[in-house]
């Protein structure tokens, strides 16, 4: 009884025993794990509060030397060149340096990485003695015998190797195979603090290389001398550069506000403008060389910009919408003042150059008319037996009818000249009468053809009823400088011919010559003022490029139209229209 | 580390082939967790480099993972060589991988790992 009651409580005990012994080993165990979950968690945190390279070397070092006492640590990274850090736990010598640039260009080797020279690796080294040794108290000797002890730990990030962790001892057995997955684990974490400081850097250089290229621009685009504007997609301006400042200094754009929006509302007369040329470029058109003129209008050249404007697109790609608009505003002021005085000073010289003209013309005329007597008086007398055309006044009469001829093409070249400052500011008057458009045809042909002699000159009347309510003068002048021209460009003579045409409520007027026509370069310009046709010929022309200029402004004024075409064979046809009467009421 | 057969005639590309596969899976089965999921690939890589002029049919294991290797692949890459060449190049490919593990950890891992590889290719045979 005793013995079964001594027995009882033996097995009892045993089981206790067991028990305790159970729950001693899992208390252990239990306390093992939380040892290594905290011995984990230091190094985790040590890794990432690393925010430089040489920060995640120290919490590499204080990690690994809690497992293994080594003599030096090594890390070589991946990249073009390769980065190699060797971190030495006490001064080491040169010759131990070197053999350990040899096993970690074997170990690259071995994990295929290319064009791993050990010369180099030694050259480019980066030696990060920790602070301790740099202390003049452990100054100690460079030590170091033969390498003894080594290890070599892909850094991985990802699966993808990024370098190798190497350590390195002079003692042997240094390393251990049990704490090798520990070891790996540390150098995981150290790869993937490296990668970020990597990264890091990454981002801070192209951020410093983004931040150097925007501040470049800003100042190229402050001291550029032409004004830069740029709208956001509803056309509002969300940027200024200094000199489109300066030219809008007068302005107070709202910011966040579309052009369009502001010019509804905005007293500024030129806003609308502005707008129209910001919103043509939304909506994908190139706006070049676009006149504002938005100084103010008592000045005597107000201030005036040449607008190009064209659509932003996001990614160069024209498909999309523009994301806003960028204009380039150039200040033409000066020239517009260059301009005004040498439109000033040809009106000025032509104005001077009429009064001559005017008295050479009335006294050619009076002489004609004199000539003209005599000879009607030799032809009246009976005793007369000399030929009319032999006689000397006969002779005189045909050089005058020259003289009157070039007069009057000189007349029109200077009333071109008047006309041009007329027409550049929109003041061409026209004086309306009643008039019969075959008789200033004839007229004019026949004044042209009497210092044309080269060429012969067809009037062409191919209507019955020829009247017309225009300006006669200048329906004379259109004439007049389309024949000039058609005899100029026929430098061999040959036929021109005017033809007159009846189009029910309007005529239509073709002037066709056989000289060298017009080149296809020229089709675009040849009605823009003190524009020149140089031709193929070798032959100069004389002329000052105003004629056609003119003429298709009194054309226009008139409300027909004006243009032209080259002739099969040879030459080429002006052609415009003139209405019967004009399209609206003329005022004088 | 010994060929799988001496005879190797008899025995198929595909074979031949799978038996070092084998081996070279229970190598990473080994490596990964001490070394990570990288490094195993990267030392055949490594060795294909490095007996490339010697076994230039092997060469297309420089680019191509091991894992990739299927049976397609062994009849588009190394037809025309016979067993026993591809036998001795995939032994000095294994060879070339311990020689790489040895200069990473040492006596480490290589040494026993290598007795157990050897033990498998036998089994095989």
């Amino acid at each position: 009884m005793e013995s079964s009651v001594q027995s009882e409580p033996q097995v009892e005990d045993v089981e206790h025993s067991a028990y305790s012994s159970s729950l001693g080993q899992h208390g252990e165990r239990l306390t093992a794990i939380r040892q290594e979950m905290e011995y984990i968690n230091t190094i985790g945190k040590r890794f990432v509060a690393a925010i430089d390279r040489f920060q995640v070397h120290r919490a590499l070092l204080a990690a690994l030397r809690d497992l293994y006492s080594f003599s030096a640590c090594c890390i070589l990274l991946k990249g073009d060149p390769f980065e190699l850090f060797i971190i030495p736990s006490y001064p080491l010598n040169a010759s131990f340096l070197e053999a350990m640039v040899q096993r970690i260009a074997s170990a690259a080797n071995a994990l295929d990485f290319l064009d791993v020279d050990p010369e180099q690796l030694a050259r480019t080294a980066y030696l990060d003695a920790p602070d301790e040794l740099a202390l003049p108290s452990s100054h100690e000797q460079a030590r170091g015998g033969e390498i003894r002890s080594g290890l070599n730990i892909p850094l991985t990030v990802e699966n993808r190797i990024i370098g190798v962790l190497s350590l390195f001892d002079e003692q042997g057995g240094t390393f251990d195979t049990n704490l090798l997955q520990l070891t790996a684990m540390i150098a995981d974490y150290a790869a993937v603090a490296l990668e970020n400081v990597r990264l890091r850097e990454r981002e801070n250089a192209l951020w410093r290389e983004a931040e150097f290229e925007r501040q470049r621009l800003e100042l190229i685009l402050r001291s550029m001398a032409e004004g830069l504007l740029i709208t956001d997609e509803q056309g509002a301006i969300v940027s200024l550069n200094q000199s489109a400042q300066q030219f809008f200094a007068q302005t107070n754009f709202k910011h966040e506000v579309p052009l369009r929006k502001l010019a509804e509302t905005s007293d500024v007369e030129w806003l609308p403008r502005l707008a129209e040329i910001v919103e043509r470029a939304l909506s994908g058109e190139v706006a070049t060389n676009q006149e504002l003129v938005i100084g103010e209008g008592s000045e005597t050249v107000p201030l005036t910009l040449n607008i190009s404007a064209a659509p932003l697109h996001e990614g160069n790609s024209i498909s999309t919408p523009p994301i806003g608009v960028v204009a380039v505003l150039n200040d033409v002021t000066s020239s517009k003042q260059v301009e005004r005085l040498k439109d000033e000073f040809v009106s000025v010289v032509s104005h001077e150059l009429r009064t001559p003209l005017t008295a050479i013309k009335g006294y050619t005329q009076h002489l004609v008319r004199r000539i003209e007597r005599r000879i009607r008086k030799t032809r009246n007398t009976p005793e007369s037996n000399v030929q009319v055309n032999e006689l000397p006044e006969s002779y005189d009469l045909r050089s005058l009818s020259i003289i009157q001829g070039q007069t009057e093409h000189l007349e029109r070249l200077v009333n071109d000249l008047l006309d041009l400052s007329q027409v550049q500011w929109g003041k061409l008057d026209l004086h309306y009468e009643q008039f019969y458009l075959a008789d200033v045809l004839a007229e004019v042909v026949r004044s042209i053809q009497a210092s044309a002699e080269l060429h012969t000159i067809y009037l062409d009347i191919q209507a019955q009823d020829t009247a017309i309510l225009a300006d006669r003068a200048r329906v004379e002048q259109v004439v007049g400088n389309i024949l000039d021209n058609a005899i100029k460009y026929s430098p061999h003579g040959g036929k021109v011919t005017v033809r007159l045409e009846d189009l029910g409520k309007e005529f239509l007027i073709n002037i066709i010559d056989e000289g060298i026509g017009v080149s296809t370069e020229h089709f675009d310009h040849i009605f823009e003022r003190f524009y020149r046709v140089h031709n193929t010929a070798s032959q100069q022309y004389s002329g000052i490029g105003l004629g056609l200029y003119v003429a298709k402004a009194i054309i226009d004024r008139h409300g027909g139209g004006i243009w032209f075409s080259n002739n099969q064979n040879s030459g080429s046809t002006f052609h415009f229209t003139l209405p019967r009467r004009p399209r609206t009421i003329p005022l004088t | 580390m010994s060929p799988t057969n001496d005879n190797s005639s008899s025995v198929s590309r595909e074979q031949v082939t799978e038996a070092y596969l084998k081996a070279i899976r229970l190598i990473d089965e080994r490596v990964a967790p001490l070394l990570g999921k990288a490094t195993t690939r990267v030392l055949v890589q490594g060795a294909a480099r490095r007996i490339g002029h010697e076994y230039p049919f092997l060469h297309f294991l420089v680019t191509r993972p091991y894992t990739d290797i299927v049976p397609s692949v062994i009849q588009e890459q190394l037809s025309g060589v016979t067993s026993t060449e591809l036998a001795a190049g995939l032994n000095a490919l294994l060879d070339e991988c311990f020689a790489g593990l040895k200069e990473l950890t040492g006596d480490l891992i290589a040494p026993p790992l290598h007795d157990e590889v050897a033990h498998q290719l036998r089994q095989i045979q």
